[in-house]
Protein backbone atom coordinates (compact mmCIF):
# COMPACT_ATOMS: atom_id res chain seq x y z
CA UNK A 1 0.00 0.00 0.00
CA UNK A 2 2.86 2.51 1.00
CA UNK A 3 4.52 1.75 -2.16
CA UNK A 4 1.62 2.21 -4.28
CA UNK A 5 0.74 5.88 -2.47
CA UNK A 6 4.59 6.70 -3.26
CA UNK A 7 4.09 5.42 -6.82
CA UNK A 8 1.20 7.50 -7.08
CA UNK A 9 2.52 10.30 -5.43
CA UNK A 10 5.47 10.17 -8.11
CA UNK A 11 3.17 10.03 -10.99
CA UNK A 12 1.59 13.26 -9.85
CA UNK A 13 4.74 15.45 -9.09
CA UNK A 14 7.21 14.09 -11.65
CA UNK A 15 6.12 16.27 -14.59
CA UNK A 16 6.22 19.35 -12.32
CA UNK A 17 9.87 19.02 -11.62
CA UNK A 18 11.57 17.40 -15.09
CA UNK A 19 10.39 18.11 -18.20
CA UNK A 20 7.25 16.09 -19.82
CA UNK A 21 9.24 13.50 -22.26
CA UNK A 22 11.52 12.54 -20.01
CA UNK A 23 8.94 12.45 -17.35
CA UNK A 24 6.89 9.79 -20.06
CA UNK A 25 9.69 8.13 -21.19
CA UNK A 26 10.65 7.05 -17.44
CA UNK A 27 6.92 5.04 -17.69
CA UNK A 28 7.69 3.35 -20.73
CA UNK A 29 10.65 2.27 -19.82
CA UNK A 30 9.70 0.97 -16.65
CA UNK A 31 6.60 -1.05 -18.39
CA UNK A 32 9.92 -2.64 -20.27
CA UNK A 33 11.88 -3.47 -17.61
CA UNK A 34 8.71 -5.34 -15.80
CA UNK A 35 8.77 -7.27 -18.81
CA UNK A 36 12.19 -8.09 -18.08
CA UNK A 37 11.82 -8.38 -14.57
CA UNK A 38 9.76 -11.35 -14.52
CA UNK A 39 12.02 -13.35 -17.05
CA UNK A 40 15.13 -12.23 -15.40
CA UNK A 41 14.09 -11.53 -11.50
CA UNK A 42 11.54 -13.91 -11.21
CA UNK A 43 12.71 -17.00 -13.59
CA UNK A 44 16.59 -16.69 -13.55
CA UNK A 45 16.93 -15.83 -17.12
CA UNK A 46 18.94 -13.31 -18.16
CA UNK A 47 17.43 -12.19 -21.54
CA UNK A 48 19.80 -9.61 -23.37
CA UNK A 49 17.43 -9.66 -26.22
CA UNK A 50 14.40 -7.68 -25.00
CA UNK A 51 14.95 -4.83 -27.82
CA UNK A 52 13.81 -7.08 -30.14
CA UNK A 53 10.09 -6.89 -28.95
CA UNK A 54 10.06 -3.29 -27.46
CA UNK A 55 11.21 -2.81 -31.03
CA UNK A 56 9.49 -4.73 -33.44
CA UNK A 57 6.24 -3.76 -32.04
CA UNK A 58 7.50 -0.31 -32.08
CA UNK A 59 7.83 -0.80 -36.02
CA UNK A 60 4.88 -2.57 -36.55
CA UNK A 61 2.40 -0.64 -35.05
CA UNK A 62 4.49 2.54 -35.78
CA UNK A 63 4.22 1.43 -39.72
CA UNK A 64 0.31 0.98 -39.32
CA UNK A 65 0.13 4.33 -37.38
CA UNK A 66 1.28 6.13 -40.02
CA UNK A 67 0.12 5.15 -43.05
CA UNK A 68 -3.15 3.57 -41.74
CA UNK A 69 -4.23 5.67 -39.28
CA UNK A 70 -4.90 3.10 -37.00
CA UNK A 71 -7.01 4.47 -33.44
CA UNK A 72 -4.99 4.37 -30.01
CA UNK A 73 -6.23 0.70 -28.73
CA UNK A 74 -5.92 -0.77 -31.97
CA UNK A 75 -1.86 0.42 -31.79
CA UNK A 76 -1.38 -0.11 -27.91
CA UNK A 77 -3.31 -3.79 -28.82
CA UNK A 78 -0.84 -4.39 -31.68
CA UNK A 79 1.61 -3.33 -29.84
CA UNK A 80 1.33 -6.16 -27.11
CA UNK A 81 0.52 -8.90 -29.47
CA UNK A 82 3.66 -8.08 -31.74
CA UNK A 83 5.62 -8.36 -28.42
CA UNK A 84 3.95 -11.34 -27.49
CA UNK A 85 4.23 -13.16 -30.15
CA UNK A 86 7.86 -12.28 -31.23
CA UNK A 87 8.68 -13.32 -27.74
CA UNK A 88 6.87 -16.43 -28.25
CA UNK A 89 9.17 -17.71 -31.24
CA UNK A 90 12.31 -16.70 -29.78
CA UNK A 91 11.70 -17.70 -26.51
CA UNK A 92 10.55 -21.01 -28.10
CA UNK A 93 14.06 -21.09 -29.51
CA UNK A 94 15.73 -20.47 -26.54
CA UNK A 95 14.23 -21.84 -23.45
CA UNK A 96 15.79 -24.74 -25.50
CA UNK A 97 18.76 -24.15 -23.93
CA UNK A 98 20.70 -22.69 -20.45
CA UNK A 99 23.04 -20.41 -18.90
CA UNK A 100 25.22 -18.94 -21.36
CA UNK A 101 23.98 -20.19 -24.35
CA UNK A 102 20.58 -19.15 -23.69
CA UNK A 103 22.01 -15.66 -22.85
CA UNK A 104 23.81 -15.94 -26.35
CA UNK A 105 21.11 -17.00 -28.35
CA UNK A 106 18.77 -14.18 -26.86
CA UNK A 107 22.02 -11.66 -28.23
CA UNK A 108 22.23 -13.44 -31.35
CA UNK A 109 18.34 -13.34 -32.28
CA UNK A 110 18.08 -9.66 -31.34
CA UNK A 111 20.88 -9.02 -33.62
CA UNK A 112 19.07 -10.83 -36.41
CA UNK A 113 16.11 -8.58 -35.76
CA UNK A 114 18.12 -5.92 -35.82
CA UNK A 115 20.09 -6.96 -39.22
CA UNK A 116 16.49 -6.92 -40.74
CA UNK A 117 15.35 -3.98 -39.53
CA UNK A 118 18.62 -1.85 -41.00
CA UNK A 119 18.59 -3.46 -44.31
CA UNK A 120 14.95 -3.48 -44.93
CA UNK A 121 14.58 0.01 -45.32
CA UNK A 122 12.06 0.53 -47.24
CA UNK A 123 9.86 -0.31 -44.41
CA UNK A 124 11.94 0.99 -41.21
CA UNK A 125 13.97 3.65 -43.07
CA UNK A 126 17.45 1.56 -41.86
CA UNK A 127 19.71 3.82 -40.11
CA UNK A 128 17.45 7.04 -40.32
CA UNK A 129 14.77 5.35 -38.42
CA UNK A 130 10.85 5.36 -39.09
CA UNK A 131 9.53 9.32 -38.39
CA UNK A 132 5.93 10.31 -38.81
CA UNK A 133 4.27 8.62 -36.68
CA UNK A 134 1.45 10.08 -34.90
CA UNK A 135 -0.37 10.12 -31.84
CA UNK A 136 -3.72 9.50 -32.89
CA UNK A 137 -7.08 10.92 -30.98
CA UNK A 138 -8.82 8.37 -28.53
CA UNK A 139 -12.44 9.04 -27.58
CA UNK A 140 -12.75 12.36 -29.01
CA UNK A 141 -10.00 13.01 -26.20
CA UNK A 142 -6.42 14.88 -27.85
CA UNK A 143 -3.37 13.41 -26.53
CA UNK A 144 -0.89 15.32 -28.64
CA UNK A 145 0.05 17.57 -25.52
CA UNK A 146 2.85 16.77 -23.56
CA UNK A 147 1.26 16.89 -20.21
CA UNK A 148 -2.23 14.61 -22.15
CA UNK A 149 0.74 12.06 -23.03
CA UNK A 150 1.81 11.95 -20.27
CA UNK A 151 -1.28 11.19 -18.16
CA UNK A 152 -1.96 8.53 -20.82
CA UNK A 153 1.49 6.97 -20.54
CA UNK A 154 1.37 7.01 -16.71
CA UNK A 155 -2.31 5.41 -16.83
CA UNK A 156 -1.45 2.69 -18.46
CA UNK A 157 1.94 2.15 -16.62
CA UNK A 158 0.01 1.66 -13.15
CA UNK A 159 -2.21 -0.77 -14.95
CA UNK A 160 0.61 -2.52 -16.23
CA UNK A 161 2.00 -2.78 -12.96
CA UNK A 162 -1.10 -3.90 -11.22
CA UNK A 163 -1.14 -6.58 -13.50
CA UNK A 164 2.33 -7.69 -13.17
CA UNK A 165 1.39 -7.37 -9.14
CA UNK A 166 -1.13 -10.58 -9.99
CA UNK A 167 1.17 -12.24 -12.08
CA UNK A 168 3.71 -12.21 -9.34
CA UNK A 169 1.71 -13.02 -6.45
CA UNK A 170 -0.28 -15.88 -8.68
CA UNK A 171 0.80 -19.79 -8.75
CA UNK A 172 2.62 -18.93 -11.86
CA UNK A 173 4.77 -15.80 -10.08
CA UNK A 174 5.53 -18.86 -7.42
CA UNK A 175 6.52 -21.47 -9.94
CA UNK A 176 8.30 -19.63 -12.13
CA UNK A 177 10.43 -18.60 -8.95
CA UNK A 178 10.33 -22.04 -8.18
CA UNK A 179 12.21 -22.75 -11.38
CA UNK A 180 14.60 -20.17 -10.81
CA UNK A 181 15.58 -21.56 -7.36
CA UNK A 182 15.95 -25.05 -8.29
CA UNK A 183 14.82 -26.24 -11.66
CA UNK A 184 15.26 -29.97 -11.43
CA UNK A 185 13.07 -30.01 -8.28
CA UNK A 186 9.88 -27.43 -10.08
CA UNK A 187 10.53 -30.72 -12.81
CA UNK A 188 9.93 -33.62 -10.33
CA UNK A 189 6.77 -31.89 -8.77
CA UNK A 190 5.12 -32.05 -12.30
CA UNK A 191 5.68 -28.34 -13.54
CA UNK A 192 6.43 -27.96 -17.82
CA UNK A 193 9.80 -26.01 -16.80
CA UNK A 194 10.36 -25.11 -20.59
CA UNK A 195 6.80 -24.34 -21.03
CA UNK A 196 6.69 -22.31 -18.23
CA UNK A 197 9.86 -20.35 -19.46
CA UNK A 198 8.07 -19.66 -22.71
CA UNK A 199 4.91 -18.24 -20.67
CA UNK A 200 7.14 -16.21 -18.93
CA UNK A 201 8.65 -15.06 -22.21
CA UNK A 202 5.54 -13.91 -24.10
CA UNK A 203 4.14 -12.32 -21.20
CA UNK A 204 7.47 -9.97 -20.77
CA UNK A 205 7.36 -9.17 -24.27
CA UNK A 206 3.30 -8.39 -24.21
CA UNK A 207 5.00 -5.49 -21.26
CA UNK A 208 7.87 -4.92 -23.95
CA UNK A 209 5.36 -3.96 -26.84
CA UNK A 210 3.56 -2.01 -25.16
CA UNK A 211 6.65 0.01 -24.14
CA UNK A 212 7.83 -0.16 -27.90
CA UNK A 213 4.44 1.26 -28.88
CA UNK A 214 4.35 3.92 -26.19
CA UNK A 215 8.12 4.90 -27.19
CA UNK A 216 7.26 5.42 -30.94
CA UNK A 217 4.43 7.67 -30.62
CA UNK A 218 6.08 9.49 -27.48
CA UNK A 219 9.03 10.92 -30.23
CA UNK A 220 7.00 10.09 -33.20
CA UNK A 221 10.10 8.17 -34.87
CA UNK A 222 11.10 4.81 -34.49
CA UNK A 223 14.80 5.16 -34.30
CA UNK A 224 16.88 1.96 -35.21
CA UNK A 225 18.22 1.96 -31.49
CA UNK A 226 15.36 0.73 -30.22
CA UNK A 227 15.67 -2.44 -31.84
CA UNK A 228 19.13 -2.56 -30.95
CA UNK A 229 21.41 -4.47 -28.37
CA UNK A 230 22.09 -1.23 -26.75
CA UNK A 231 18.58 -1.06 -25.70
CA UNK A 232 19.10 -4.82 -24.54
CA UNK A 233 21.43 -3.80 -22.54
CA UNK A 234 19.74 -0.69 -21.41
CA UNK A 235 16.99 -2.11 -19.58
CA UNK A 236 18.79 -4.78 -18.21
CA UNK A 237 21.02 -2.09 -16.24
CA UNK A 238 18.25 0.08 -15.17
CA UNK A 239 16.43 -3.34 -14.03
CA UNK A 240 19.45 -4.64 -11.77
CA UNK A 241 20.21 -0.84 -10.64
CA UNK A 242 16.76 -0.70 -9.56
CA UNK A 243 16.75 -4.06 -8.51
CA UNK A 244 16.24 -7.62 -9.98
CA UNK A 245 13.42 -10.05 -8.35
CA UNK A 246 11.82 -7.12 -6.49
CA UNK A 247 7.92 -6.01 -8.23
CA UNK A 248 9.07 -1.92 -7.53
CA UNK A 249 12.68 -2.70 -8.91
CA UNK A 250 12.31 -2.12 -12.29
CA UNK A 251 10.59 1.36 -12.04
CA UNK A 252 13.13 2.74 -9.73
CA UNK A 253 15.40 1.60 -12.03
CA UNK A 254 14.08 3.10 -14.56
CA UNK A 255 13.99 6.36 -12.92
CA UNK A 256 17.80 6.32 -12.08
CA UNK A 257 18.55 4.88 -15.27
CA UNK A 258 16.33 8.21 -17.30
CA UNK A 259 16.81 10.46 -15.75
CA UNK A 260 20.81 10.00 -14.84
CA UNK A 261 20.81 9.92 -19.29
CA UNK A 262 18.49 12.77 -19.85
CA UNK A 263 19.68 15.16 -16.75
CA UNK A 264 23.16 13.95 -16.62
CA UNK A 265 23.71 14.17 -20.22
CA UNK A 266 23.20 17.70 -20.72
CA UNK A 267 25.97 18.78 -17.80
CA UNK A 268 28.69 16.17 -18.53
CA UNK A 269 28.64 14.33 -21.95
CA UNK A 270 30.84 10.91 -20.06
CA UNK A 271 27.74 10.78 -18.18
CA UNK A 272 27.70 6.54 -18.64
CA UNK A 273 30.87 6.89 -16.42
CA UNK A 274 28.59 7.48 -13.60
CA UNK A 275 26.38 4.47 -14.34
CA UNK A 276 29.10 2.02 -14.76
CA UNK A 277 29.99 3.14 -11.63
CA UNK A 278 26.25 2.83 -9.79
CA UNK A 279 26.45 -0.73 -11.63
CA UNK A 280 29.42 -1.89 -9.69
CA UNK A 281 28.62 -0.57 -6.59
CA UNK A 282 25.27 -2.53 -7.57
CA UNK A 283 27.19 -5.47 -8.36
CA UNK A 284 29.38 -5.67 -5.69
CA UNK A 285 27.54 -4.44 -2.53
CA UNK A 286 23.95 -3.97 -3.48
CA UNK A 287 22.72 -7.16 -5.40
CA UNK A 288 19.11 -6.48 -4.92
CA UNK A 289 19.74 -3.00 -6.16
CA UNK A 290 18.53 0.14 -4.38
CA UNK A 291 15.21 -1.93 -3.22
CA UNK A 292 17.78 -4.23 -1.01
CA UNK A 293 20.07 -0.81 -0.21
CA UNK A 294 16.97 0.90 0.60
CA UNK A 295 15.49 -2.33 2.83
CA UNK A 296 18.86 -2.53 4.46
CA UNK A 297 19.06 1.42 5.51
CA UNK A 298 15.71 1.16 7.34
CA UNK A 299 16.63 -2.41 8.85
CA UNK A 300 20.34 -0.66 9.93
CA UNK A 301 17.93 2.52 11.68
CA UNK A 302 16.01 0.35 13.45
CA UNK A 303 18.74 -1.50 15.04
CA UNK A 304 20.26 1.76 15.49
CA UNK A 305 17.50 2.87 17.64
CA UNK A 306 16.85 0.11 19.59
CA UNK A 307 18.22 0.06 23.13
CA UNK A 308 22.06 -1.33 23.06
CA UNK A 309 20.66 -4.70 25.19
CA UNK A 310 18.34 -5.62 22.50
CA UNK A 311 20.65 -4.78 19.51
CA UNK A 312 20.55 -7.08 16.59
CA UNK A 313 22.75 -7.14 13.89
CA UNK A 314 22.10 -5.46 10.68
CA UNK A 315 21.80 -7.79 8.04
CA UNK A 316 25.20 -8.36 6.28
CA UNK B 1 -1.05 -56.98 -8.93
CA UNK B 2 1.67 -54.98 -8.06
CA UNK B 3 1.51 -50.88 -8.40
CA UNK B 4 4.84 -50.83 -10.08
CA UNK B 5 6.46 -53.49 -12.41
CA UNK B 6 9.77 -52.78 -13.78
CA UNK B 7 10.90 -55.57 -15.95
CA UNK B 8 14.70 -56.00 -17.29
CA UNK B 9 15.00 -52.27 -16.34
CA UNK B 10 18.54 -51.00 -17.72
CA UNK B 11 20.35 -48.04 -17.59
CA UNK B 12 23.98 -47.62 -18.90
CA UNK B 13 25.95 -44.51 -18.73
CA UNK B 14 29.35 -45.33 -21.51
CA UNK B 15 30.87 -48.52 -19.70
CA UNK B 16 28.95 -48.06 -16.75
CA UNK B 17 25.63 -49.93 -16.46
CA UNK B 18 24.70 -48.45 -13.23
CA UNK B 19 21.11 -50.39 -13.03
CA UNK B 20 21.16 -54.29 -14.90
CA UNK B 21 18.42 -55.91 -15.95
CA UNK B 22 16.25 -55.01 -12.59
CA UNK B 23 12.79 -56.76 -12.24
CA UNK B 24 10.78 -55.28 -9.37
CA UNK B 25 7.82 -55.54 -7.85
CA UNK B 26 6.50 -53.06 -5.67
CA UNK B 27 2.97 -54.10 -4.11
CA UNK B 28 0.48 -51.72 -3.52
CA UNK B 29 0.13 -50.05 -0.09
CA UNK B 30 3.44 -52.04 1.43
CA UNK B 31 7.12 -50.12 2.11
CA UNK B 32 9.69 -51.91 0.01
CA UNK B 33 13.16 -50.79 0.81
CA UNK B 34 16.02 -50.96 -1.64
CA UNK B 35 19.26 -51.74 -0.24
CA UNK B 36 22.66 -51.75 -1.28
CA UNK B 37 26.49 -50.10 -0.65
CA UNK B 38 26.90 -46.95 -2.19
CA UNK B 39 27.36 -47.05 -6.36
CA UNK B 40 25.39 -50.41 -6.35
CA UNK B 41 22.62 -47.74 -8.81
CA UNK B 42 19.73 -47.49 -6.05
CA UNK B 43 19.71 -43.92 -7.01
CA UNK B 44 19.93 -43.82 -10.39
CA UNK B 45 16.94 -46.69 -10.47
CA UNK B 46 14.46 -44.35 -8.63
CA UNK B 47 15.71 -41.63 -11.50
CA UNK B 48 14.35 -44.10 -14.30
CA UNK B 49 11.07 -44.41 -12.26
CA UNK B 50 11.03 -40.92 -11.94
CA UNK B 51 11.80 -39.85 -15.52
CA UNK B 52 15.27 -37.93 -14.79
CA UNK B 53 17.09 -40.82 -16.87
CA UNK B 54 15.42 -42.82 -20.24
CA UNK B 55 16.10 -46.32 -19.56
CA UNK B 56 18.64 -47.79 -21.95
CA UNK B 57 15.84 -50.42 -22.41
CA UNK B 58 13.51 -52.43 -19.93
CA UNK B 59 10.23 -51.55 -18.74
CA UNK B 60 8.11 -49.54 -16.32
CA UNK B 61 4.85 -50.77 -16.04
CA UNK B 62 2.99 -48.21 -13.35
CA UNK B 63 -0.63 -49.22 -12.72
CA UNK B 64 -0.95 -50.89 -16.17
CA UNK B 65 0.55 -48.53 -18.37
CA UNK B 66 4.57 -48.50 -19.21
CA UNK B 67 6.03 -45.22 -18.29
CA UNK B 68 9.82 -45.57 -19.58
CA UNK B 69 10.84 -42.67 -21.31
CA UNK B 70 8.68 -40.32 -20.12
CA UNK B 71 9.65 -36.98 -18.94
CA UNK B 72 10.04 -36.21 -15.18
CA UNK B 73 6.48 -33.53 -15.39
CA UNK B 74 4.17 -36.17 -16.78
CA UNK B 75 5.00 -38.79 -14.43
CA UNK B 76 4.67 -36.53 -11.40
CA UNK B 77 0.97 -36.43 -12.65
CA UNK B 78 1.09 -40.11 -12.74
CA UNK B 79 1.25 -39.48 -8.92
CA UNK B 80 4.29 -40.52 -8.34
CA UNK B 81 6.71 -37.70 -5.95
CA UNK B 82 9.94 -38.62 -4.91
CA UNK B 83 12.36 -37.12 -2.11
CA UNK B 84 16.04 -36.67 -2.94
CA UNK B 85 18.69 -38.08 -1.15
CA UNK B 86 20.56 -34.34 -1.57
CA UNK B 87 18.15 -32.00 -0.04
CA UNK B 88 16.25 -30.48 -2.69
CA UNK B 89 14.46 -26.97 -2.13
CA UNK B 90 13.32 -23.64 -2.91
CA UNK B 91 15.75 -22.03 -0.55
CA UNK B 92 14.49 -18.07 -0.88
CA UNK B 93 10.78 -19.27 -1.09
CA UNK B 94 8.67 -19.63 2.23
CA UNK B 95 8.52 -23.53 3.69
CA UNK B 96 4.70 -23.10 3.24
CA UNK B 97 5.46 -21.61 -0.71
CA UNK B 98 7.71 -24.68 -1.02
CA UNK B 99 5.06 -27.42 0.29
CA UNK B 100 2.07 -25.66 -1.66
CA UNK B 101 3.68 -25.78 -5.12
CA UNK B 102 3.85 -29.88 -4.29
CA UNK B 103 0.12 -29.57 -3.64
CA UNK B 104 -0.37 -26.73 -6.47
CA UNK B 105 1.42 -28.98 -9.34
CA UNK B 106 -1.32 -31.93 -8.67
CA UNK B 107 -4.45 -30.01 -8.76
CA UNK B 108 -6.38 -31.20 -11.27
CA UNK B 109 -7.11 -27.81 -13.31
CA UNK B 110 -4.57 -24.98 -12.95
CA UNK B 111 -7.60 -22.43 -12.83
CA UNK B 112 -6.42 -18.45 -12.18
CA UNK B 113 -2.59 -20.05 -12.58
CA UNK B 114 -1.87 -16.18 -13.45
CA UNK B 115 -4.18 -14.42 -12.06
CA UNK B 116 -5.56 -15.72 -8.93
CA UNK B 117 -3.38 -14.63 -5.84
CA UNK B 118 -2.05 -17.70 -4.71
CA UNK B 119 -3.21 -17.53 -0.92
CA UNK B 120 -6.65 -17.56 -1.93
CA UNK B 121 -6.35 -21.21 -2.31
CA UNK B 122 -7.98 -22.05 0.91
CA UNK B 123 -7.72 -25.92 0.66
CA UNK B 124 -4.38 -26.64 -0.65
CA UNK B 125 -3.13 -24.12 1.77
CA UNK B 126 -4.57 -26.16 4.88
CA UNK B 127 -3.10 -29.65 2.96
CA UNK B 128 0.72 -27.97 2.54
CA UNK B 129 -0.05 -26.65 6.81
CA UNK B 130 -1.43 -30.09 7.52
CA UNK B 131 1.43 -31.76 5.43
CA UNK B 132 3.83 -29.57 7.53
CA UNK B 133 2.49 -30.43 10.69
CA UNK B 134 2.90 -34.03 10.36
CA UNK B 135 6.41 -33.39 9.74
CA UNK B 136 6.59 -31.38 12.43
CA UNK B 137 7.61 -28.13 10.77
CA UNK B 138 3.71 -26.15 11.16
CA UNK B 139 5.57 -23.60 13.51
CA UNK B 140 8.18 -22.41 10.91
CA UNK B 141 5.61 -22.37 8.01
CA UNK B 142 6.83 -18.54 7.40
CA UNK B 143 10.59 -19.35 7.29
CA UNK B 144 12.48 -18.82 4.11
CA UNK B 145 13.93 -22.16 3.69
CA UNK B 146 17.19 -21.49 3.84
CA UNK B 147 16.98 -20.68 7.06
CA UNK B 148 16.44 -23.88 8.73
CA UNK B 149 18.75 -26.08 10.07
CA UNK B 150 20.23 -29.53 7.73
CA UNK B 151 17.33 -31.89 10.07
CA UNK B 152 14.45 -29.65 9.62
CA UNK B 153 15.57 -29.26 5.55
CA UNK B 154 15.38 -32.91 5.53
CA UNK B 155 11.62 -33.01 7.31
CA UNK B 156 10.84 -30.07 4.48
CA UNK B 157 12.39 -32.75 1.85
CA UNK B 158 9.62 -35.49 2.71
CA UNK B 159 6.70 -33.00 2.95
CA UNK B 160 6.81 -31.52 -0.42
CA UNK B 161 6.46 -35.21 -1.51
CA UNK B 162 3.71 -35.84 0.86
CA UNK B 163 2.43 -32.87 -0.46
CA UNK B 164 1.80 -34.52 -4.12
CA UNK B 165 -0.57 -36.89 -2.36
CA UNK B 166 1.31 -39.21 -4.28
CA UNK B 167 0.22 -43.06 -5.19
CA UNK B 168 3.50 -44.21 -5.32
CA UNK B 169 6.02 -42.21 -3.29
CA UNK B 170 9.85 -42.27 -3.47
CA UNK B 171 12.28 -41.77 -0.42
CA UNK B 172 15.56 -41.21 -1.29
CA UNK B 173 17.94 -41.78 2.17
CA UNK B 174 15.70 -39.50 4.20
CA UNK B 175 17.96 -40.15 6.95
CA UNK B 176 21.34 -39.15 5.02
CA UNK B 177 23.34 -36.74 7.30
CA UNK B 178 21.15 -36.43 10.04
CA UNK B 179 22.30 -36.86 13.53
CA UNK B 180 21.41 -40.39 15.73
CA UNK B 181 18.61 -38.23 17.34
CA UNK B 182 17.44 -36.64 13.96
CA UNK B 183 17.62 -40.01 12.55
CA UNK B 184 15.55 -41.57 15.10
CA UNK B 185 12.42 -39.01 14.54
CA UNK B 186 12.65 -39.67 10.80
CA UNK B 187 12.23 -43.20 11.30
CA UNK B 188 9.10 -42.25 13.09
CA UNK B 189 7.99 -39.89 10.28
CA UNK B 190 8.61 -42.81 7.48
CA UNK B 191 6.92 -45.91 10.18
CA UNK B 192 3.88 -43.63 10.64
CA UNK B 193 3.63 -43.62 6.43
CA UNK B 194 3.58 -47.17 6.32
CA UNK B 195 -0.23 -48.66 5.19
CA UNK B 196 -1.15 -45.33 4.03
CA UNK B 197 1.37 -44.77 1.04
CA UNK B 198 3.27 -47.19 -1.25
CA UNK B 199 6.34 -46.21 -0.30
CA UNK B 200 9.98 -47.52 -1.73
CA UNK B 201 12.91 -46.05 0.24
CA UNK B 202 16.02 -46.25 -0.30
CA UNK B 203 17.99 -46.52 2.76
CA UNK B 204 21.93 -47.01 4.07
CA UNK B 205 21.70 -47.50 7.77
CA UNK B 206 20.34 -51.15 7.50
CA UNK B 207 18.66 -51.69 10.77
CA UNK B 208 16.37 -48.53 9.82
CA UNK B 209 14.69 -50.40 6.99
CA UNK B 210 15.25 -54.37 8.58
CA UNK B 211 12.75 -52.90 11.40
CA UNK B 212 9.65 -51.50 9.30
CA UNK B 213 10.03 -52.63 5.25
CA UNK B 214 7.59 -55.42 4.24
CA UNK B 215 10.04 -56.46 1.56
CA UNK B 216 13.50 -55.60 0.72
CA UNK B 217 15.82 -55.75 -2.16
CA UNK B 218 19.11 -56.13 -2.42
CA UNK B 219 21.11 -54.06 -5.15
CA UNK B 220 25.28 -54.87 -5.87
CA UNK B 221 26.84 -53.39 -8.77
CA UNK B 222 23.38 -52.50 -10.75
CA UNK B 223 22.34 -55.47 -10.23
CA UNK B 224 19.52 -57.18 -8.08
CA UNK B 225 21.07 -59.71 -5.51
CA UNK B 226 18.76 -60.66 -3.51
CA UNK B 227 14.68 -59.73 -2.45
CA UNK B 228 12.56 -60.98 0.40
CA UNK B 229 11.01 -59.95 3.84
CA UNK B 230 13.81 -58.79 5.96
CA UNK B 231 13.86 -61.88 7.92
CA UNK B 232 14.93 -63.74 4.63
CA UNK B 233 17.20 -60.92 3.49
CA UNK B 234 19.01 -61.35 7.05
CA UNK B 235 19.82 -65.13 6.22
CA UNK B 236 20.32 -64.55 2.66
CA UNK B 237 24.09 -65.46 2.81
CA UNK B 238 24.95 -63.33 -0.85
CA UNK B 239 23.77 -60.68 0.73
CA UNK B 240 25.84 -60.82 3.64
CA UNK B 241 28.86 -61.43 1.92
CA UNK B 242 28.25 -58.69 -0.52
CA UNK B 243 27.15 -55.84 1.60
CA UNK B 244 26.32 -56.54 5.70
CA UNK B 245 29.86 -57.92 5.72
CA UNK B 246 29.02 -58.93 9.09
CA UNK B 247 28.00 -55.59 10.83
CA UNK B 248 24.60 -55.60 11.09
CA UNK B 249 24.50 -59.65 12.15
CA UNK B 250 22.53 -60.48 14.86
Amino acid sequence: MKAWLAILAAVVLLPVFVRHAIATEIWIFAIFGLGLNLLMGYTGLLSFGQATFFGSAAYVAGYLLKYYGINLFLALGIGVLVGAVSAAVVGYLCVQRSGLYFIMLTFALNQMFFFTAYQWTTVTGGEDGMPGIPRPTVLGLDIHGPLAYYATVAGLFLVSLWVMKRIVESPLGKILQAIRENEPRAEALGYDVSRMKLVAFVVGGAFSGLAGVLYAMLFGIVPLEAIGFVFSGNVVFATLIGGSGSLYGPVIGSFVFIWLSESVSAMWARWPLLLGVAFVIVVLFFRGGVVEAWARFWAWRAARRAPAGARVDAPR
Amino acid sequence: MPLVRTERLTKAFGALTAVNEVTLEIEEGSLHAVIGPNGAGKTTFFNLLTGQHAPTSGRIIFDGRDIAGTPPHRIAHLGIARSFQRTSIFPVLSILDNVWLAAFARQESWRGLAWRRADRYPELTRRALDVLGEVGLGEKAGLPAREISHGEQRQLELAIALAAAPRLLLLDEPAAGLSPDETQRMVTLVRRLKGRYTVVLIEHKIDVVMSMSDRISVMHFGSLIAEGTPDEIRRNAEVRRAYLGGIAAP
